[in-house]
This record gives structure tokens, sequence and C-alpha cells, in this order.
């Protein structure tokens, strides 16, 4: 195929569109300057030495982490079911449904937000790591249900036709004809839910409390207070992180799907 | 080893019938072709006989055993699907020992078993390969080890040779012919393929439209169809459309284009019907003092020679002779035998 010049330009244009954002605050995390500014005057790890000495960063990281982990959880197994049962119903009540499962993704995420606060508070579940799982999963469910829908559309059903034919049950046929061949759809749709969760500041701002607060809402309120590089390291500890995550769900999901 | 008998079976998906009510006695051992074009009803059948699709109405029985409501997986009938459906995540031992561990046979029965299965099907030395590494043939037998590896009650194939090419069909259809003589095994086999179904079957079911048109041996369904469908979709045929003028003692006389035909009176025929005369190629002789044609077609076959030959009125018949013997002249006169023709009615 010819490659046009112009054409370069412009899918280069794009892509610094996409990644200088993300780029700019890499560097500023290893100035050692006290203010954020582009490009730094000088190097050094001094930002990285506070965000080590203060307790409060490792804790958010960790308690994102662990949200991210059970939110994941979570999502992965209701996302499965909820594709399992999608599946099996007849075309024009599976649209619908469809249309239901997807509206965490195209409500405002403020709705959500206020909405799951108030829910929040009369269970007491404010300021708690189960609210946090709870609101996150409800966020990831319908990709999970999306990537393991695409792997289930894919599943030739004559396979599941065999297994019964050669004397298998259901649930047998589940465990050794479709649950690992749907696999690939299940872990790519597990890390993204993961990264979601891991990457989600609204619904964490409402729902985070004094004890328990994830590494995004801890950088929203420093933010605001002073800013300093000692966020951007705690940011680019995040970009990492998730482009790890984005990066792993692409291997378990494309590996095995051609 | 065990028969399966339908009794008034049938299958409607909403508005359109599938399968009309069909009674269908097949022996124990007997090789069975359901043999007719796509939407004939055939697949149905089989998906009935299997438990894949329940039917509207009718009863499946084995050895008088009522099974109309039972799962497939209760069933023990090994399925051999067209896409084979081989389990894609398994190697080809995987998916041979699948219907075995199913049942929890011993590890080393199992073993054992696949590996009995694997040789008989020319399969040894591909245990331990994935099944998308191997060929389309390779494929197929792999899927007609693991339906036979069970030990089936009854073996179901749906046009299972439908995706291999020309030559290794054939070789698969007498490696499946020669399988079944040495161990009869009650089969039933969906094809639209009168060949496959000619080389195969101990009897051909011949389906259209949901019906079963007529059961019988390839000789019998050759020498004596049922209706022009029958005979058009067994071997090659001369049909000369015309109306049926008078019937007795089992003979008919045909008005057609081309003149009064003679022949033998087939069953449900009646006078001042439409029908019309099957004479097949090979009767078709050349004689002085016949009709007179004319050669428009001559095709090589190789062990034959076909000619396509024009009467007086236009009526075309095919004509076949040994050899590439072909008459050097453009015209002809040409004739059949009385009692090699039969007047059949027109299919519905």
């Amino acid at each position: 195929m010819r490659r046009s010049l112009a054409l370069d330009a412009f899918a280069g244009a794009v892509a610094a569109f996409l990644v200088l954002p993300i780029l700019a605050i890499v560097p500023v995390a290893f100035s050692a300057g006290s203010f954020v500014r582009l490009p730094p005057l000088a190097w050094s790890l001094r930002w990285w030495a506070a965000f080590r000495a203060d307790p409060a960063w490792l804790h958010a990281l960790l308690t994102s982490l662990e949200v991210a982990a059970l939110a994941g959880l979570l999502a992965v197994l209701t996302g499965t079911a909820a594709a399992l049962g999608l599946a099996r119903l007849p075309a024009r009540a599976r649209l619908l449904a469809t249309g239901l499962f997807v509206g965490p993704l195209v409500a405002p995420v403020i709705v959500l937000a206020v909405g799951l606060y108030a829910l929040a508070r009369s269970f007491g579940l404010v300021g708690s790591i189960a609210g946090l799982v709870l609101a996150h999963a409800m966020l990831a469910v319908p990709y999970v249900a999306l990537t393991v829908g695409v792997s289930l559309a894919a599943l030739d059903p004559r396979l599941a036709l065999a297994a019964s034919g050669l004397g298998a049950a259901p649930w047998r046929i589940f465990r050794t004809i479709t649950l690992p061949l749907i696999l690939p759809g299940i872990a790519g749709g597990a890390v993204f839910a993961a990264v979601t969760s891991f990457d989600e500041v609204v619904l964490a701002i409402f729902l985070s409390g004094p004890a328990v607060k994830t590494l995004p809402v801890l950088i929203w309120e420093q933010v605001r207070v002073e800013f300093t590089p000692l966020v951007t390291v705690a940011a680019t500890v995040m970009i990492v992180l998730a482009i790890l995550g984005a990066v792993l769900g692409r291997l378990l999901g494309g590996e095995r799907a051609q | 080893m065990t028969g399966v008998v339908f009794e008034g079976l049938w299958k409607s998906f909403g508005a359109v019938e599938a399968l009309r009510p069909v009674d269908l006695a097949i022996a124990s051992g007997e090789f069975v072709s359901l043999l007719g074009p796509s939407g004939s009803g055939k697949t149905t059948l089989l998906n009935l006989c299997a438990g894949y699709v329940e039917p509207s109405g009718g009863r499946i029985l084995i050895d008088g055993r009522d099974i109309t409501g039972l799962p497939p997986r209760r069933r023990n009938m090994g399925m051999v699907f067209q896409s084979y459906a081989l389990f894609p995540h398994m190697d080809v031992a995987g998916n041979v020992a699948y219907g075995l561990q199913v049942r929890g046979l011993a590890r080393e029965e199992i073993r054992r078993r696949v590996a009995a299965s694997l040789a008989q099907l020319q399969l040894e030395g591909l245990a331990r390969r994935p099944v998308r590494a191997l060929s389309g043939g390779q494929q197929q037998r792999v899927a007609l080890a693991r339906a036979l590896v069970i030990e089936p009650d009854i073996l179901l194939m749906d046009e299972p040779l439908g995706a291999l090419d020309r030559q290794l069909r054939r070789d698969v259809q007498l490696e499946i012919r020669r399988m079944h003589v040495a161990r009869p095994r009650t089969t039933l086999y969906v094809t639209h393929d009168q060949e496959e179904a000619l080389v195969m079957s101990d009897r051909i079911a011949v389906m259209r439209a949901g019906r079963v048109v007529q059961i019988g041996t390839a000789q019998a369904l050759y020498a004596e169809p049922a209706d022009t469908f029958v005979a058009r979709f067994l071997g090659e045929s001369n049909l000369l459309p015309g109306r049926v003028t008078a019937i007795e003692a089992g003979r008919a006389v045909l008005a057609g284009s081309a003149g009064p035909i003679v022949g033998r009176a087939a069953p449900g025929l009646a006078v001042g019907a439409a029908a019309a005369a099957l004479i097949r190629p090979e009767h078709v002789h050349e004689r002085t003092g016949g009709l007179a044609a004319r050669v428009v077609e001559r095709v090589f076959l190789g062990e034959i020679t076909a000619l396509r030959l024009a009467l007086g009125d236009g009526t075309t018949l095919w004509s076949r002779r040994l050899g590439f013997v072909s008459p050097r002249a453009e015209e002809v006169e040409i004739s059949w035998n009385d009692r090699d023709v039969i007047i059949l009615p027109e299919a519905i």
C-alpha cells in the first residue's frame, strides 16, 4: 500500500493529541523543583521519596488495588452470568435487556454518584470498602457482559449439542466446553473491569471516607490543596499500573480468541 | 443392537411444517439414508431422533421403549455433524475421550478405547494434535471416532462428507460402508447426494417438503420409483410428460407430445391425471425402424458416452452407451422396450 506523508503527519498528530497529556505528567514527577512546570528545570527523585515517606499515599494505592480486585471479581461473576442469561433470551427480549445492562455506561456518572450516595448512606456503606466495591462493580458489569457476550456469540452452538449428545449434563457442558472457550472474553472483561475501578474518581469521591480513600480521590484532594510534583508521582504510578492492566487484558483476551 | 421406530412423528416451527407425520421403522443394524433436497425435513428428522429438537407430536421408540421425552444425553446416540463440531480447545484424543469421561469410565479403560478407536480410523500419531491443525478429512474421522467410541445404539450423521473434496468423499463413503458391513450398527444418514445414499445405504428414504415420499432399497427406488420426484432424484432419467389415457392389467398408456407411450403403471396412477413416462437413458437404444431423432449433444463421461437426442416434436431424451462409440450420423432411429418404461404420477 502507498503511504502518503500527509496521512502519516495526521496520524502522528492524532496520536500526540491522545498521549501528550499523559506524557506531560511523567517528566514532572522527576522534577527537582517545588512547582509543576514543563520541562522541569532540574531532575531528582525527591518527590518519589516524598511519595514513599507519606503512608497516606501507599494506603490509598493499596485501597485502590483492593477495591479494583474485588470490584473486578464481582463484576466478572455478575457480568458473565448476565451474558449467559442474555444469550438465552429470544432476540427481541435480548435487545431490550442488553439496553438495560449498558445503562450504567450511558448514564452520567454524576447522576449515578448522587443516587448511589443516597443509597449507600441508608445502608451505612459510605466510607467503606464494600460500598466502593459495589459501586465500581456496577460500573464494570456492562463491560464484562459485553466482552463475554461477544465470546458467546462467536461460540458454535453445536459444540454444546455435541457434548450433550455424548452424554454430558448441562453443568458439565458449561464447565468443560463453554467456560474454557469463553475464558478469553472473561479474562479480558475482568482486567477491563479492574482498570475501570482503578481509574474511577467520581463515584469514589462520593463514597470515600476518612479511612477508606482510593488513589484518584487522594490525588484530587491533594491537587485542591497544593499542586506539587508529588501529585504527578501518584499519577505516574496510576498510569503505569493502568497500562500494565490494559496490556494484560489484551494478552489474555486476544491470544486465544483467534 | 437396537432398532428405532418413528410413530406419527412431526414438527412445525411456528407456521412452518418442517416435518409432516412420519411413520418409519428402522431395523437393528440397518443403514438408512434420508435423501432429499434442502428443506425436505431430513435434518429435522435427524435432530428429533437425537433429541436436539422437541417434536410437536408423535413418538420415538427404541426397542419398544418410548424415548420421546428423554434429553439427548440419555439417548446413547452418536452424532456426526456436518461442521464436525469438534471441541476446538482439545486435542484429538481429548475429543474422542470426551464421551467416555462423561460416562465415568476408568482412566485405563478410556485410554485403551481411545487408542483402539484412533487406530480403527487411521488417526494413530495424531492423538496429541490440536483439532484445528487437522485437514478436513482428518477432522471428519475424528468426529466419526468421537461418535463411535461411546458405542452408540444409533449412529446419526448429518451430511458428514459435505465439506470434503470429491475424491476423498468417495474414499470415505466406501470406508463407512466397509465399517458398517463389518460391524452393522443402526445408522441414520442425512444427505442430498444420491450417489452417497446409493453407495452406503441398506435402504433409502427419499424426502420432499417434510414427507417421506418413498422408502426402499436403492434397487427398488431405481427400478420402481413412486413418482417423478423420486425418479428425478435417483439416477439419470428421461421423463416424458403427458396424460394417462388408459390403464389395464398393470399397464398404462400415456398421451404425450411424442405420441402414445405404453409402460407399466405405477401405483396411484389414475386415468386423466398428469403423469410422465420414465425411460432410463440406458434403455434408449438405437434401432432401425424406430423413432427418428437428431443428436444434439454428445458428452464423453469416461466409461460411457451420453447422447442427447431430440425427437421430431422437440422432446429431448438422454441415451447412454458404453465406451465412446457414438453414431456417426446426426440423424438416428431409436426405440425402447415397453417393459422398461414406467408411467409415474407427477409429484404433488
